[in-house]
């Protein structure tokens, strides 16, 4: 494994110290110079992270940072950035030549993913090193409060069922009197057949309603509905 | 991007209620605190050369660098000193600078002056910084560009340092191997002067200063003033005047009667006598820090009923000292306040009563303001402060000081008006609870519960004399109705008064009672932006006890404070903040019945045992010891009020799996720290008895590892250790349910009985039920320092996993339903786990922003998060502290008993009228038809 060449570089040299930089370049999401100080970012490893404030010139200097495989990680108040996976180790500048450089190297990384499991490269290089970090996205904290729209209100199916209803109450009678008298006739023959409108006027029916025997589920039908129902059941779904 | 994916998934997946933007700044709170600033540390400062207006720079007691807009004290930018570092804090500036120098522990940095952006840092490694000056001129001639910082090290590496100012790159060095304790550094044009205290083994304390070159470091003399026996320590010493063009060195005899000033770089001292009379209690030395200003000085004398002072001028050809005018002694406490403007210096005294301005040439008064008092700094005096003087014409036209008040409250005074003042006794809150009022409830259940032992007439009699004494409320209430009614339509309806929080509605108005690590109590109103309704200092009831730590527990109407060095306890009230006798307490009777007793537990020796409390022998009743080589970092009891709704969880085909609710859980979590494992353990707390283990490798075991338990739920998190080749990296959160069974529709073994003991199984149905648990273990992006689980009346409302994210300086609420250990891996829910709510499982959990209860409030140092149910089942109040105070409320499932800002009332009041009038309208309409349908059939 990789990393344990590293740390095992890391026992041989002693005490190595890499020094490199996270920069953040202005992009068409983000002019960093408009980030708060609270920005900082920490280079995660064993024990307490390695922390750097954002410096007047948009970027996080760490210095002195020993061999080993670091997570680092933007913090920002306004916008996500992606993790990265840096890698210090020591390594020979000629083969065999004993001769150790600090070498630095950058790669995206994915939170819940393998540590072995790397993204794009994002720098490699000796001391100095410069890694641009880019902002994903910038934060939103707010909930929208979803204001009054004339639009989505007429949309809204319970306005919809209350507008074609009203075009039936005020649309049918001038369409019955603008039928010729046969078919009307007809229209009439058919609702009283209609079990519906069986016998007696619909507005006197309407009139005569009792709320309270109908609330208490006293109509037949009603009755032998319950009856059939998984009463409970359906209780605990609501 | 994969990235992005997972971003938009973790969106979609938990529709959490979010903070709505117009409800932001209004339901919380945000107390963005400093500390108590430092006297000498604290000035006026133009944030770059050129610039208009100057802000307020200060550094606080606990190293928190912070800028304020003398406007209107909102905080401009602060850093938060990450480590506690030892030393003193120092915070400086150079004339005409972009940049101020800080320096704490180890670290030396440079800050950009006016957007608080990091421009150098340098650390001297195993010392500490004792003081830091800037190097204003070099050679008489003042640098324009950068000033480089001079810094004095102690602690191991005892030396002097300059820095540059541009890179904070060292250009010399000077090495101190006298062993002397290093005091101070001090500039002048010319030369930089080491003061350091050399203590001989035999006789007294000598004070040695050495003279450095600006420019190599080198030695350039060295000489020694004798103290005659007065400095012992480093307190002893007054003052040792920095960047004057006549340096000063100013010391006392024990009994403050005698003031000895040498001029830094002449040997000679000069002797003065403190005015006779009442004793002095305190000199303190006020002295321009400019270079180029008048050499003068002032001495305060501070006595136990008053204040005076005296002007000395300094002689610089002939460097003497002499006393120029005295100012009146003053009744009262007051403090001094030193402003240069070009040459001229001039001094501020400012009581609590009136702010005076002088020269420092002659004792004319140049301006006089009375300071009309507030409320927040009602019975307090000036500590120490800052003043900014603007003189034309020989009379000062205005001024502004900057105020530390004995209460803890820092404040600007603008020509004798209080502009603002800020809370910083606040910051640094150790322990906080919510304050129990004696409820009016329960006083009218107990007046119903009379009624029912009378017999039914005299009982009768109560209830009507009752309703009676209820009337004189009525006119008042009727009073209100209009401008309630009027607020409510308009939508801006006035906060209610503290004494409403008895009358408080919906139960949002609950008061924190937080105390400092200083012993500053101070009780908060929640609901009310976090208003401070009364705040008191603990030292006035225990004036030898210094606090430490101070806890509190919460009673009915009353907090007990008990502190380690406090004996016994001291008891306040919760709604004034007075002192109550422990015999006005009526003894509470235990919560326990009759005939059961509590088991209290506590860590003994590292291992957790368990006490019944009604035994006065403190022997255990159970014992939990680590296994061997585990030690124990931390318990978590489930709350005490933690009320269930449902005892099952309904499945998707309508079956039930039943909860494992039992109220006496406790999470323990061990660690070991040579194979890197943290384990944690479920415990019965009645019985002892051992309910589930998990066990986890690679923990990074010095970072912390919060853990948080409820209902039938727990949850921990920790950071993954990198120095085994472990497979990934980061920080984890774990959540675990426990349930009797399985199987759904069962009750395991104890279904059937009617009652259970976890005290003696063996006598119920089998052995003890022990929890069937679903763990689950997600990756999340930041660390997290401490987790707690939101409150509410009943427990129906749905429940959310606060933890606390110290990187990113903010609180998040994880909704229940994102983090269910029963989330399907590996497959897509089937549509009766999507009935649910159940999503595929990621690996991973990222906090989506929405989540931030904080949302762009930066809370920094919180330490603990507490949390409370409302008057109201959908809400539930969190209330966070630390060196910041926070307060909010959140609907985990939505304000669903409660109508938000989105309903407008206007809108339906209009809806209603126009309703009205159609009605008018159209009821001509309908009688004319009905009497037509008469006639014609």
């Amino acid at each position: 494994m990789r990393y344990s060449i590293f740390s095992a570089a890391c026992m041989a040299s002693g005490s190595s110290a890499a020094r490199f930089m996270l920069h953040m370049p202005a992009t068409q999401l983000l002019n960093p110079s408009t980030l708060l100080s609270t920005t900082h970012a920490t280079l995660q490893a064993s024990g307490a992270p390695v922390d750097a404030h954002l410096t007047r010139s948009n970027s996080f200097n760490f210095n002195n940072v020993s061999a080993g495989s670091y997570l680092a990680t933007v913090h920002c108040r306004d916008y996500v950035f992606e993790p990265l996976r840096i890698d210090v180790s020591m390594e020979e500048t000629v083969e065999g030549s004993g001769e150790l450089k600090e070498v630095v190297r950058a790669w995206q990384t994915f939170v819940g993913n393998e540590w072995d499991n790397k993204g794009e490269s994002r720098g490699e290089g000796s001391n100095g090193l410069v890694i641009e970090v880019k902002p994903l996205a910038p934060k939103y904290y707010y909930n929208e409060r979803s204001g009054f729209a004339p639009l989505s209100f007429l949309k809204s199916p319970m306005i919809l069922m209350a507008l074609f209803s009203m075009v039936l109450i005020f649309g049918m009678p001038y369409l019955m009197e603008n039928m010729d008298p046969e078919t009307k006739a007809e229209f009439e023959e058919m609702q009283k057949k209609s079990p519906l409108s069986s016998g007696t006027n619909p507005a006197q029916q309407l009139q005569n309603f009792d709320l309270a025997s109908w609330m208490a589920g006293k109509t037949e039908t009603g009755v032998s509905s319950r009856g059939q129902s998984p009463a409970p059941q359906s209780k605990k779904r609501s | 991007m994969r990235f992005d994916a997972a971003l938009a998934l973790a969106a979609c997946l938990a529709p959490a209620a979010a903070v709505f933007e117009d409800d932001a700044h209004h339901i919380d709170f945000h107390y963005a605190l400093l500390g108590l600033p430092k006297h000498d540390a604290t000035f006026f400062q133009k944030p770059f050369a050129g610039s208009k207006a100057s802000l307020l720079y200060t550094i606080s007691q606990n190293q928190t660098i912070g800028v304020v807009n003398p406007k209107d004290g909102a905080l401009v930018w602060r850093q938060a000193s990450s480590h506690d570092g030892a030393g003193p804090g120092l915070l400086r500036s150079g004339e005409g600078q972009d940049t101020v120098v800080s320096a704490a522990g180890d670290r030396i940095s440079a800050w950009s002056a006016s957007d608080g952006r990091l421009v150098w840092e340098t650390r001297v490694a195993g010392a500490t910084v004792e003081d830091l000056e800037i190097l204003e001129q070099e050679d008489g001639i003042t640098d324009t560009e950068a000033k480089d910082a001079i810094v004095l090290l102690g602690n191991g590496k005892p030396g002097v340092k300059r820095l540059d100012g541009k890179t904070g790159r060292t250009k010399w060095t000077f090495e101190d191997a006298s062993g002397d304790t290093p005091f101070q550094v001090s500039t002048s044009p010319t030369t930089i002067y080491y003061i350091s205290l050399h203590t001989p083994m035999i006789g007294a304390s000598k004070l040695r200063v050495t003279s450095l070159s600006p420019i190599t470091g080198k030695k350039l003399d060295q000489y020694t003033l004798s103290s005659d026996s007065d400095i012992q320590s480093r307190e002893h010493i007054l003052f040792a005047g920095a960047n004057t063009a006549a340096p000063l060195i100013a010391w006392t005899d024990v009994a403050n009667k005698v003031l000895k000033i040498n001029i830094i770089g002449t040997k000679g001292v000069s002797t003065f006598h403190a005015p006779s009379g009442e004793p002095v209690e305190r000199i303190i030395l006020h002295a321009p820090d400019r270079v180029n200003s008048l050499a003068h000085f002032l001495v305060e004398y501070q006595t136990a009923v008053g204040h005076s002072a005296d002007v000395y001028h300094v002689d610089l050809k002939k460097s003497t000292i002499s006393k120029a005018y005295s100012l009146p002694a003053l009744k009262g406490k007051g403090t001094f306040t030193t402003s240069t403007s070009d040459a001229n210096v001039y001094f501020t005294r400012v009581t609590a009563e009136e702010v005076t301005v002088v020269s420092s040439v002659s004792h004319g008064v140049l301006g006089r303001w009375p300071v009309r008092g507030t409320p927040a700094l009602a019975g307090a005096y000036p500590v120490h402060g800052t003043s900014e003087v603007v003189v034309k014409a020989d009379s000062a036209t205005a001024v502004r000081s900057a105020i530390l008040f004995s209460n803890g409250q820092w404040s600007l005074i603008r020509n004798g008006e209080i502009a603002w003042t800020r809370p910083e006794f606040l910051s640094r809150v150790v322990s906080a609870v919510w304050a129990e009022l004696p409820e009016e409830e329960e006083a009218l259940a107990h007046k119903l519960e009379a009624e029912g032992d009378r017999n039914l007439v005299s009982a009768y009699i109560h209830r009507v004399e009752r309703h009676i004494r209820d009337l004189e409320h009525f006119p008042a209430w009727l009073q209100n109705i209009p401008n309630r009614v009027l607020g409510n339509v308009i939508g801006k309806s006035e906060e209610s008064a503290i004494e409403e929080i008895h009358h408080d509605t919906f139960g949002f108005h609950k008061l924190v009672i937080v105390v400092t690590e200083r012993g500053r109590l101070a009780a908060l109103d929640v609901g009310s932006k976090g208003k401070v309704v009364w705040h008191i200092d603990l030292n006035q009831f225990s004036p030898k006890t210094t606090f430490h730590s101070p806890s509190m527990r919460a009673f009915a109407g009353y907090v007990e404070v008990k502190d380690a060095s406090l004996e016994g306890s001291i008891y306040i009230n919760s709604t004034t903040g007075g002192l109550i006798s422990s015999q006005d307490i009526e003894v509470r009777s235990n919560v326990a019945a009759e005939g059961q007793s509590l088991i209290s537990f506590d860590l003994v020796d590292g291992d957790l045992e368990g006490f019944l409390d009604t035994k006065s022998s403190p022997e255990a009743i159970w014992t939990f010891e680590p296994p061997k080589g585990e030690r124990i970092i931390s318990y978590t009891a489930r709350p005490v009020k933690d009320p269930v709704a449902s005892i099952g969880k309904v499945l998707g085909d309508r079956r039930v799996l039943y909860k494992y609710l039992n109220p006496n859980l406790v999470l323990v979590t061990t660690v070991v720290e040579s194979s890197r494992t943290a384990s944690v353990y479920l415990l019965d707390s009645a019985s002892g008895q051992l309910l589930h283990t998990s066990s986890h490798r690679d923990v990074d075991v010095s970072r912390p590892i919060s853990s948080t338990i409820s209902e039938n739920w727990f949850s921990y998190s920790f950071t993954i250790d990198s120095k085994s080749a472990t497979s990934s990296r980061g920080y984890q959160l774990v959540v675990a349910e426990m349930y009797e069974s399985p199987l759904p529709d069962d009750r395991g073994p104890l279904g059937a009985s009617p009652n259970a003991s976890t005290l003696q199984p063996s006598e119920g149905n089998g052995d003890a039920a022990k929890p069937h648990v679903l763990l689950q273990t997600w990756h999340i992006p930041e660390e997290i320092s401490h987790m707690t689980v939101t409150q509410t009346r009943q427990g129906i409302t749905s429940r959310e996993l606060l933890v606390t994210l110290p990187a990113s300086n903010s609180i998040v609420g994880i909704p229940r339903q994102a983090i269910d250990p029963r989330r399907p891996i590996g497959r897509d829910p089937t549509a009766q786990e999507q009935s649910e709510g159940l999503t595929k499982y990621t690996p991973m959990i990222l906090f989506d922003p929405k989540w931030h209860l904080n949302h762009k409030y930066e809370l920094i140092g919180v330490k603990n998060v507490i949390t409370s149910e409302s008057g109201i089942e959908s809400t539930s109040l969190v209330f966070a502290y630390g060196l910041d105070i926070f307060g909010t409320r959140v609907a985990p499932s939505f304000a669903f008993d409660i109508l938000g800002k989105g309903f407008n009332k206007v809108q339906m009041l209009l809806t209603v009228v126009a309703l009205f009038v159609s009605v008018l309208f159209v009821a001509p309409l309908v009688q004319r038809k009905q009497i037509n349908s008469l006639w014609t059939t």
